[in-house]
């Protein structure tokens, strides 16, 4: 009897409790069903749905072609939210996102007509496609989940999520996003052309455009902000947010642009909803290097002393030098 | 509601096991009860405590109020009757014993067994009242900690589990609570006789002699073994050498062969007594007679540790001269407590052999040689004719003797009956007897033959302890001896047992009986066989050790009164100022007590999770030993997949090792099983050496 009590006592800390559970149920579903439509791409999309749960927006980076705007359609109709596609262009404007007033006749007054920005799920095609004046108009909408425009302040609807898509920045005709613009971005990841397997299954299978269609929500609005909360809950010991900070303070010594605090909870968050994607109740070193490279490597992608490496590389390095305590 | 009747209803028994518990806890508050309380209490008490084992299974118990306050009743009559009052330590401990008897019978909830193991510790606490002994001690200290395991018993529940556990947290317990005991034991205010009852040891309280020596009186108690007194030696590593005559009372009055001490001792300053010159003339009788210790005349210090004997006298090597407190010096060069030693009392008093009064007045000289007008005339004829040959006293206390030495006189302990008037059928037709008879018969003649003498009761020898250093004097090391007045050497010791039993002065009577036993003289007391294994050498050092540890509880626990107390405080600074700097004191220290105490909490918590990572390390070097090396980014997880892999025979042992370093380190809160559980496991690991 001692000893099953000490087991109990053991695997309380294991135990997920029921709560949990649900959770992990709705998100293995909501993961499984896109990736029936992203074939082959299970880590991405993973990734994709924790930097959803952690509240974070999303930022896919690839050359055109691989499936960057049927993952973001994916994740988006499987959600129920309200849905807005904005293809950015070279000539769009703020007011073309954020909406604008029109002097309504019959009324004798401006009315605010809003824009595609006001919405749940928001894609953003292309986004270095447009001016920097244009990307700006995001980071209001991004950050404080808010418009402000003509003087008045337009509350966004929660949850807010943002995915947006960029070619890589060599090609032409783009517009690299600036740095404080990439910051609000929780990830970035990248797709990367598929493997053989799963190309021929892709090249068999259901066209993608019918397969979208067909998609149905598998978490509701009320169950998406559940879980988000739940993310916040899940444990960071004192000895993992030690390990985190070593993280920090090592990409400060070592880079010019070190990661922010901003990145640092960005960090702590999106190893939160992947140990609760796992199934887990507290967050492991293991669940930062998890999502280390996707958080990091975007923010630390700028340092001009080392202009050669990408910021993948500096991220890989730095997961792999700093131990873990 | 039918939740709570039905717990109720299994609350009806007192498991088993915490019932044992107690019941071989309060078996050990029994021993001081049997010593000194009316035979027919504690043995009531084993009776209820049987008839618990056999009602509790059956469910029966006292139920009736009115039936629970005759038995009160009758209880209360028959401790009047047994003891003749109610009022006194006896009589409040048996109304307690009986009144628990009776409340073990009607016990039966959770609550009242909690109030049982409560008496049971008020019990332990009147057991103290009833003696002090060092045994009876260790007694009530094994029934304390056994009744802190019944009520740990009773708190784990109706589920039996293991045996040990218990225990193990009484242990834990009583050892968190020993240093703070030992705070309470030096600081805590001593309470002096404000209490309306004397606390003693009443076995001792009958026991020793009394201020009278008649024939017999001092042969009643050579079968005493009980504790005298116990002297050290601060000044010297050793006994001192040569026989030890304990001064106890000096007889002025006489009556043939009874001898009187007064009844109220006048006092003499010590500042009269001087160190008396060795006699020129200690050749012949006299000199064999005369101790070989007065050869070496320096003062010895003892510090002594007297029983409780209800009387005034108190011990001192031959003879004091520095007075200990609370005490004087009588005439007769003795000591005299100033109370009744009632409780055990240690004391400090210098020794010097040749200290003596230095002139005899002319009032103290008529009355040592006053005799009674009873004596027959034929014992009057034989002084006589002693001090007719030569008027010199030395020539009449070396004739006596040698009358002793050469008319066939035997030493025996059960020399028979004698009348205080058989002074002359003792010296002239029977002729045998004890210490007792020949001082007294001694002295009678010296008086008779005008030289001024008196009677010294005291003790001889004692048993040198050489593990405790010090000396353990039994009542059965009772003797008495005589002191004559010589002109140029003041009072001196005359010892005629030495005549006629030789070597008794130089052994104790014990091994002065065996050694005569041996030779035939005297008729052995004791059964062979036990003599002899008494005498063994693992016995006697069992026995001495075991005496040693008594005299330690005696001198450094009990002796630890208000006024040690109080030079021990000061010696450490810790000034008496009254009862309130007292408090403030208490406060101060016990607050910084607790702020240790929390502060090592802390530490602990801090230094539990470094545990947990130093032993993870241990765990990783294990593993390379195996092959496998842990990067140091690597997390833990991540390592006992790979571990695993690696190594498919250990690969259980190493998830499991690895899941608890998880959760020790990661999760939201651990226990301090997990970790001793860690702990475990990973000096166990590799389950089989290579």
């Amino acid at each position: 009897m001692y000893l099953s009590l000490f087991h109990a006592s053991l695997f309380a800390n294991w135990a997920i409790p029921a709560d949990y559970c649900a959770v992990t149920d709705h998100v293995d579903a909501f993961v499984k069903q896109i990736c029936e439509v992203i074939v082959g791409k299970n880590q991405a999309v993973k990734l994709a749905v924790a930097c959803l749960l952690a509240r974070g927006h999303l930022l896919i980076e690839d050359i055109p072609g691989v499936g960057k705007t049927t993952l973001s359609q994916a994740l988006a109709r499987s959600l129920a939210l309200a849905f807005q596609r904005i293809q950015f262009t070279s000539d769009l404007l703020p007011a073309d996102i954020l909406g604008n007033s029109i002097f309504d006749r019959d009324e004798q007054r401006f009315v605010f007509h809003r824009g595609p920005l006001f919405s749940q799920v928001v894609l953003i095609d292309e986004v270095n496609r447009a001016t920097a004046k244009t990307q700006s108009a995001l980071l209001e909408a991004m950050e404080e989940h808010h418009i402000s425009i003509d003087g008045v302040t337009h509350e966004l609807l929660e949850p807010f999520f943002v995915i947006a898509t960029q070619n890589p920045q060599h090609q032409v005709g783009t517009f690299p996003l600036p740095e404080s613009q990439l910051d609000r971005f929780l990830m970035r990841i990248e797709l990367g052309v598929p493997d053989r397997a799963s190309e021929r299954a892709m090249l068999l299978g259901m066209d993608r455009r019918e397969m979208l269609k067909e998609l149905k929500p598998v978490i509701s609005p009320r169950t998406l902000v559940e879980i988000q909360d739940n993310v916040r809950k899940v444990h960071a010991s004192p000895a993992l947010l030690d390990y985190l900070q070593d993280l920090l303070d090592a990409s400060r010594q070592r880079h010019s642009t070190g990661l922010s605090p901003r990145a640092g909870l960005a960090l702590l968050h999106a190893s939160q909803a992947w140990a609760l994607m796992n199934g887990r109740d507290m967050v492991l070193p293991e669940d930062i290097q998890a999502v280390g490279i996707p958080v990091m490597a975007h923010r630390l992608g700028h340092d001009i002393e080392q202009p050669g490496k990408s910021g993948r590389t500096l991220a890989d390095n730095l997961l792999h030098s700093v131990p873990v305590p | 509601m039918s939740r709570s009747t039905s717990r109720s209803n299994r609350d009806r028994r007192i498991p088993r096991r915490p019932l044992l518990w107690l019941a071989a806890a309060l078996l050990f508050t029994l021993p001081p009860m049997f010593a000194s309380l009316a035979t027919w209490v504690p043995c009531l008490f084993l009776l209820a405590l049987a008839l618990k084992f056999w009602m509790e299974p059956r469910g029966y118990r006292l139920r009736f109020a009115a039936l629970k306050l005759v038995l009160a009743a009758v209880a209360l009559f028959a401790i009047f009757a047994s003891y003749g009052s109610l009022h006194g330590v006896e009589q409040g401990v048996s109304l307690l014993v009986v009144l628990m008897s009776l409340k073990i019978l009607e016990a039966h909830t959770a609550r009242e067994f909690q109030v049982m193991v409560m008496i049971g510790w008020v019990l332990c606490l009147c057991g103290f009242f009833l003696s002090q002994d060092f045994a009876i001690a260790l007694c009530l200290l094994i029934g304390f900690a056994l009744l802190l395991v019944a009520l740990v018993q009773f708190h784990r529940g109706s589920s039996p589990g293991a045996f040990w556990p218990p225990l193990g947290t009484t242990g834990k317990l009583l050892a968190q609570a020993a240093p703070l005991a030992a705070l309470l034991f030096v600081l805590f205010p001593r309470i002096n006789s404000s209490f309306g009852f004397q606390i003693r040891d009443l076995r001792s309280a009958s026991l020793g002699f009394s201020d009278r020596l008649s024939p017999g009186s001092i042969t009643s108690l050579t079968d005493s073994s009980t504790v005298a007194f116990r002297a050290e030696f601060p000044d010297d590593r050793t006994r001192p050498r040569g026989p030890m005559y304990w001064r106890g009372i000096v007889m002025w009055h006489c009556e043939g062969m009874e001898w009187r001490a007064p009844y109220a001792p006048v006092a003499i300053s010590p500042g009269s007594l001087k160190p008396s010159a060795p006699g020129p003339h200690t050749a012949g009788e006299l000199g064999r007679a005369l101790p070989a210790e007065s050869t070496s005349g320096r003062a010895i210090r003892q510090r002594i540790n007297i029983a409780p004997h209800d009387a005034r006298w108190m011990f001192a090597l031959d003879r004091p001269f520095e007075v200990p407190p609370r005490a004087m010096l009588a005439r007769g060069n003795y000591l005299w407590s100033a109370q009744p030693i009632r409780k055990a009392r240690r004391y400090e008093v210098t020794s010097s052999p040749q200290v003596t009064e230095r002139e005899l007045e002319p009032l103290d000289r008529r009355e040592a040689l006053d005799v009674p007008a009873s004596i027959s005339p034929a014992v009057r004829e034989l002084a006589q004719s002693w001090s007719a040959q030569n008027s010199n006293p030395r020539a009449i206390v070396n004739s006596a003797l040698q009358f002793f030495r050469a008319q066939g006189f035997r030493y025996s302990l059960s020399p028979g009956e004698y009348g205080k008037n058989d002074l002359e059928a003792f010296l002239f037709h029977r002729r045998v007897g004890f210490c007792e008879h020949y001082a007294a018969s001694f002295a009678t003649l010296m008086r008779l033959a005008g030289v001024p003498a008196r009677v010294v009761v005291g003790y001889l020898g004692g048993e040198y302890n050489d593990l405790g250093g010090f000396v353990l004097v039994r009542q059965s090391d009772a003797h008495a001896w005589c002191e004559v007045w010589l002109a140029d050497s003041g009072w001196t010791r005359v010892d005629p047992t030495t005549v006629v039993a030789p070597g008794r002065a130089s052994l104790d009577l014990d091994s002065f009986l065996a050694r005569n036993a041996a030779t035939g003289e005297l008729n052995t007391r004791q059964n062979a066989f036990v003599a002899q294994l008494f005498r063994s050498a693992i016995f006697t050092n069992v026995r001495l050790a075991w005496e040693t540890l008594s005299y330690e509880w005696d001198t450094r626990l009990l002796g630890f009164d208000a006024d040690v107390q109080e030079v021990f405080l000061d010696s450490i600074g810790i000034a008496n100022r009254g009862p309130f700097f007292l408090v403030v004191e208490i406060v101060i220290v016990a607050v910084a007590l607790l702020l240790a105490y929390t502060g090592w909490m802390q530490l602990r918590t801090r230094s539990r999770r470094d545990r947990a990572r130093g032993l993870y390390d241990r765990f990783c070097r294990k593993i390379a030993r195996l092959g496998v090396r842990r990067d140091p980014w690597e997390g833990p997880s991540d390592f006992s997949r790979r571990a695993a892999q690696s190594l498919p025979d250990e690969a259980e042992r190493i998830r499991e090792i690895s899941n608890i370093y998880i959760a020790l380190r990661y999760a939201p809160e651990s226990t301090t099983i997990l970790l001793d559980r860690f702990a475990k496991d990973v000096s166990a690991f590799p389950s089989h050496s290579r």
